[in-house]
């Protein structure tokens, strides 16, 4: 997050120590390092780096120490319920860095949070849909996504160690009344999302069997290392629900960034993604059930983003960046207005 | 009547200041921040300038004057409940309306983004994409002819 590093107090470095040997069964750990990362809009993400004297991790490792930021959005994990989550889609064998220890012990960095292995590479969404050097590598990358969603998405419901995630809290009739109640609240009335949700609300697809959705997969949240996939990040909205969702959540323009016209997060041409996609699934994809859920990828979003700019705005997070994004609900609305009305009526300049 | 330079132009030449003076100074890890400093610089010069009102075609469309903010509301509240679905050509007004305060809004916070999806090309800025395609069809969407009358 933008600006903000310096503004919090670095947190005590002894007691993570105290609590990494307890958890690995070291004599003693160094945290040598603690650096607040940029990025994560929503949680704050630490660079650890420790030495541990014994235990099952002896040696020097490099961690990302994952905490909760101080307001949240709506519909989010807790961190330990993100870090089983994120277990549960390492032991599925999705490219996901280990997870490996979580607390909610206060005494030891003041909030809930959880530690896993840092991965190299970058997630900077221009850089990876802007950098020409990347291209020839990207339909490749699109299709190694679409393969690593369709293995998110073998995870099934009736999980024990998943009993925290409901099916009924993501269903598309939910999140629309889920959307439309803060808007109840929000000054600012937006025609524009009433109107798509209207039109969501009658076209309503059949419930779809529910699988593990990622529900912030996209061109952002992926690191890249010389063109090649390193990890998938960012868990806390993960649900079960339609597959549909997060083939729409992916391809919806909010995330194409440099490249509008590559319809795949930025990156490719959706056929590429499809077919890693259905190559590793036992569904096909559904071009209407997309199109459905791209729709509503543009309504979440924008009501995400004015959630945003409410913690800078309400919550007390003083954030250019929090500030700003409040403004890109007007991009989700002209892109419901160029998916639901493609002839319209522009205004002249 | 307030001094000159004029409040939006003090923010165009702040920004410039800022982008051509003060960024090269500024440690790498910082440079992000200060980008985003000068979008809000331009937005507020946009806002600050602006005399369009396309709130004024709500009192058309309901044949009332008033207060915008309240025809804004009541219109929220009725395509919440489909009220403009009834007939074709009611239905086709309020989309026309809910075009033309979108446009009117990225026109001032985020006019790269229209130009960007072949809506309008201010100042000579040109977005890399031509126009996004249908994601169903796969067609470009293809702009109105108001809109290409004014490319």
């Amino acid at each position: 997050m933008a600006g903000t590093a310096s503004l919090r107090s670095e947190p005590r470095r002894a007691p993570l120590a105290r609590f990494l040997a307890a958890a690995s069964g070291a004599e003693r750990v160094e945290v040598a390092a603690l650096t607040r990362l940029r990025g994560g809009a929503l949680q704050e993400n630490w660079a650890l780096d420790a030495r541990f004297s014994g235990g099952a991790l002896a040696g020097d490792q490099r961690f990302v120490l994952r905490g909760s930021a101080a307001t949240g959005v709506a519909g989010s994990l807790t961190r330990l319920q993100e870090f089983a989550v994120q277990k549960a889609a390492f032991a599925g064998g999705v490219t996901v860095p280990e997870p490996l220890f979580a607390s909610e012990d206060p005494a030891i960095f003041g909030k809930p949070f959880f530690i896993m292995r840092r991965a190299d590479g970058i997630a900077v969404p221009n850089r990876i849909t802007g950098d020409e050097a990347l291209d020839p590598a990207l339909p490749a990358l699109a299709e190694r996504l679409g393969r690593e969603l369709a293995r998110i998405h073998t995870i099934r419901p009736r999980r024990p160690d998943l009993a925290f995630l409901t099916c009924t809290e993501t269903g598309p009739i939910r999140q629309i009344a889920g959307f439309r109640a803060y808007l109840d609240g929000h000054p600012i009335p937006r025609p524009v999302l009433e109107w798509g949700m209207r039109w969501l609300e009658t076209h309503l697809p059949p419930p779809a069997e529910p699988v593990l959705c990622h529900r912030d997969f996209r061109t952002g949240n992926y690191l890249l290392d010389g063109g090649l996939l390193t990890a998938i990040l960012d868990w806390e909205f993960a649900g079960w629900g339609d597959p549909h969702e997060d083939i729409g959540w992916f391809c919806c323009k909010s995330w194409r960034f440099a490249r509008l016209d590559r319809e795949a997060g930025g990156i490719a041409d959706r056929a590429p993604f499809y077919r890693g996609y259905e190559s590793q699934s036992d569904r096909s994809i559904d071009p209407d059930r997309v199109r459905f859920w791209e729709v509503l990828a543009s309504v979440r979003w924008a009501v995400i983003a004015l959630q945003q700019t409410d913690r800078h705005m309400i919550g007390g997070e003083r954030d250019l960046d929090l500030a700003l994004t409040g403004r890109r609900a007007t991009e989700c609305e002209l892109e419901l207005l160029m998916l639901l009305d493609p002839g319209g009526n522009l205004p002249d300049a | 009547m307030p001094d000159l330079p004029s409040g939006p132009a003090l923010l165009a030449l702040a920004r410039d200041v800022l982008l051509r003076e003060l960024m090269p100074l500024l440690p790498e890890e910082r440079r992000p921040d200060a980008l985003l400093v000068a979008r809000c610089m331009a937005i507020a010069e946009r806002e600050a300038e602006t005399g369009e009102s396309p709130e004024r075609e709500l009192q058309d469309l309901y044949g009332a004057g008033g207060d915008t903010d309240e025809l804004l509301r009541r219109f929220a509240r009725e395509l919440r409940i489909g009220a403009f679905e009834n007939s074709r050509d009611s239905g086709a007004r309020a989309r026309a309306i809910l075009w033309r305060l979108t446009v009117a809004k990225l026109r001032r916070s985020n006019p790269e983004f229209l130009a960007a999806n072949g809506i309008d090309r201010p100042g000579g800025v040109v977005g890399r994409a031509e126009a996004c395609r249908s994601p169903v069809s796969g067609k470009r969407l293809t702009p109105s002819p108001a809109a290409k009358s004014s490319l």
